[in-house]
């Protein structure tokens, strides 16, 4: 992001420690509050060492414990701070290899990882995972005079650029032309978020946004008197969205064009739901009324209530 | 919330004697009360909860005339009155949520006379007879404004007593945050006449359309309707809608809940 002329690196940090045991600790600067860092980003970390993810446990959000990192905010998380996790894995891996080849008596760039296992290269000599992080912490048979014993790495990563996601959404409602309610019945959203990890937690994170912008779009207000009162101070005046307001939602990332500047291919996905929806309901209203003859209407404020609706209608 | 006492009687006579001590407060099913004195907008110093009176209890049904126990909750009327009262069944079923329905009762709700509370137009389109532990109070005297009542001191509603109409139903358009009644109109048709009445709307709290009633006692269709509306003026404006839009909303909801009834 310097390179972009941001004059500050908007990096990311993690710390990967491989216990004794092979059991792992990601120490990650972005803060998990319900997006899933915990099931996601051990999906990488496993892939990329081929052990099981439930050895692999997410540290974040105790500044005591995790490096310093810039946050989750942009949907960022997995694009920057998962390409330092990225990073920090490779430095682990290159670090267990020269241990792996000195526990097969090879040299470590015939080493090979795969599946949890260092073999070298054309032969059935293997040593496992949890051989070499032992060896790591109780250096008996150890290269000592080249490496430290332990296996920790920390890697902060900068993003050369932003990464871009991009989407269509389609929304069908229906308008009550008599009381100016408007009702969703049906919601498409199809993106491309670049390579997927896990796809279940980027669906439902299009859902969260999707509800959340639909809740924007037609509900959500905070309205103050002209004494500076908040008059939309509890839930009896502050429209949430609720199941009912919201319909089930078809969501399709099927077109994924990997994103080419970091490790993983990935996009942000978090915002992209509660960027697409608000316009695209206040869009399809804007069409109903048009296609029920009330072509005069072009612009209705947000949130779009029954009453203004209703107001808009009467010109 | 602020201190107070609780008080659990079992008979109608010992909760007349205990609301008779010093800023001592009716507890019916809790749904107004509690949040008011959660948010310290109340502060009795004694709570007399009507809960464990089972004499105040129930639904019978006699003939033509439903008779409502005040300390019924909504989830009882709406279980046990659809046989003989749908369009009553209909609205106690569509209050609230689950919980407020299995806590708030009839006899609470028509003594808080909240302007967007449901059962105040039940009981004043069908005509009903607000009984208490002293008297019984016709609808059309019972209701005397918002968040006031016929009510006196101390007073407590332990029967609401229907008469069952020919057709009615009740059209809810709902506030979109609290689910409240933004209006609610009630229509429901007699041997003798049409009543309708209107919650949510008006500043002085429930009231009947009394040029509707008219026009639908004498052809009982939406198309009676044409031509009819309201004017906003002493209707309620707030950040949900003017008084002009719940004026509109009076008239749709009206020929809808009269094409309900049909």
């Amino acid at each position: 992001m310097g390179q972009l002329g941001a004059r500050a690196g908007l990096y990311d940090a993690a710390t990967v420690r491989v216990n004794a045991t092979g059991s792992i600790s990601v120490m990650v600067g972005a803060h998990s509050h319900g997006q899933g860092h915990e099931t996601a980003f051990p999906q990488v970390v496993a892939e990329m060492l081929g052990i099981d993810e439930s050895m692999i446990d997410i540290v974040h959000g105790d500044t005591s414990k995790i490096p310093f990192g810039m946050g989750t905010y942009g949907s960022r998380s997995l694009a920057v701070c998962g390409s330092a996790m990225v990073r920090a894995t490779e430095k682990i891996i290159n670090k267990a290899k020269k241990i792996a080849g000195h526990l097969l008596e090879a040299s470590d760039a015939d080493i090979e990882l795969k599946d949890g296992q260092f073999t070298v290269a054309g032969t059935d000599k293997s040593v496992a995972w949890g051989d070499v992080t032992l060896a790591a912490y109780v250096p008996h048979n150890y290269p000592l005079e080249d490496i430290e014993p332990g296996l920790e790495e920390t890697a902060f990563y900068d993003p050369a650029n932003f990464t871009y996601p991009s989407g269509a959404y389609a929304c069908e409602l229906e308008l009550d032309p008599e009381t100016g309610r408007v009702t969703i019945e049906r919601f498409a959203a199809a993106d491309d978020f670049g390579n997927v990890v896990n796809p279940m937690i980027v669906e439902g994170q299009v859902h969260g946004g999707l509800a959340q912008g639909i809740g924007q779009a037609l509900l959500e207000s905070c309205v103050y008197d002209e004494n500076g009162q908040l008059l939309s101070a509890s839930y009896m005046d502050y429209a949430m969205p609720r199941a009912e307001d919201v319909p089930f939602y078809q969501v399709d990332h099927s077109c994924a064009t990997p994103c080419t500047h970091n490790p993983l291919g990935v996009k942000g996905c978090g915002e992209a739901g509660a960027i697409g929806s608000p316009p695209a309901v206040v869009n399809a209203v804007i069409d109903a009324l048009h296609s029920g003859g009330y072509t005069q209407v072009d612009h209705i404020d947000m949130p779009v209530s029954p009453h203004r609706v209703w107001k808009a209608m009467q010109g | 919330m602020y201190s107070f006492e609780i008080e659990s009687p079992t008979s109608v006579a010992d909760a007349v004697a205990a609301l008779g001590k010093e800023e001592a407060q009716a507890l019916g099913g809790g749904q107004t009360l509690i949040p008011s004195l959660k948010a310290r907008l109340a502060a009795p110093s004694v709570l007399v909860s009507l809960k464990n009176i089972d004499e105040i209890k129930g639904v019978s049904i006699n003939g033509d005339t439903v008779t409502i126990g005040g300390g019924t909750t909504h989830a009882t009327v709406a279980a046990e009155v659809g046989s003989a009262y749908p369009a009553l069944a209909d609205l106690a079923v569509n209050i609230g949520d689950p919980a407020v329905r299995n806590r708030g009762t009839i006899g609470g709700s028509l003594a808080n006379n909240d302007p967007s509370a449901c059962y105040p137009a039940a009981a004043l389109a069908s005509g009903a007879t607000i009984v208490t532990n002293t008297r019984e109070i016709a609808a059309d005297d019972y209701f005397e404004g918002m968040f006031t009542t016929a009510l006196e001191e101390g007073e407590i509603v332990t029967a609401v007593k229907f008469p069952v109409p020919e057709a009615a139903a009740y059209i809810k358009f709902e506030q979109p945050a609290s689910r409240f009644a933004l209006v609610g109109v009630f229509v429901a048709k007699y041997a003798d006449g049409v009543r309708v009445a209107v919650t949510g709307a008006s500043e002085d709290g429930v009231f009947r359309w009394s040029e509707a009633e008219s026009a639908l006692s004498s052809n009982f269709g939406a198309d009676a309707l044409d031509g009819l509306s309201l004017s906003g003026d002493g209707m309620i404006s707030d950040l949900h809608g003017s008084g002009d839009y719940r004026a509109h909303l009076i008239a749709v909801l009206t020929k809808r809940a009269v094409k309900a009834a049909a």
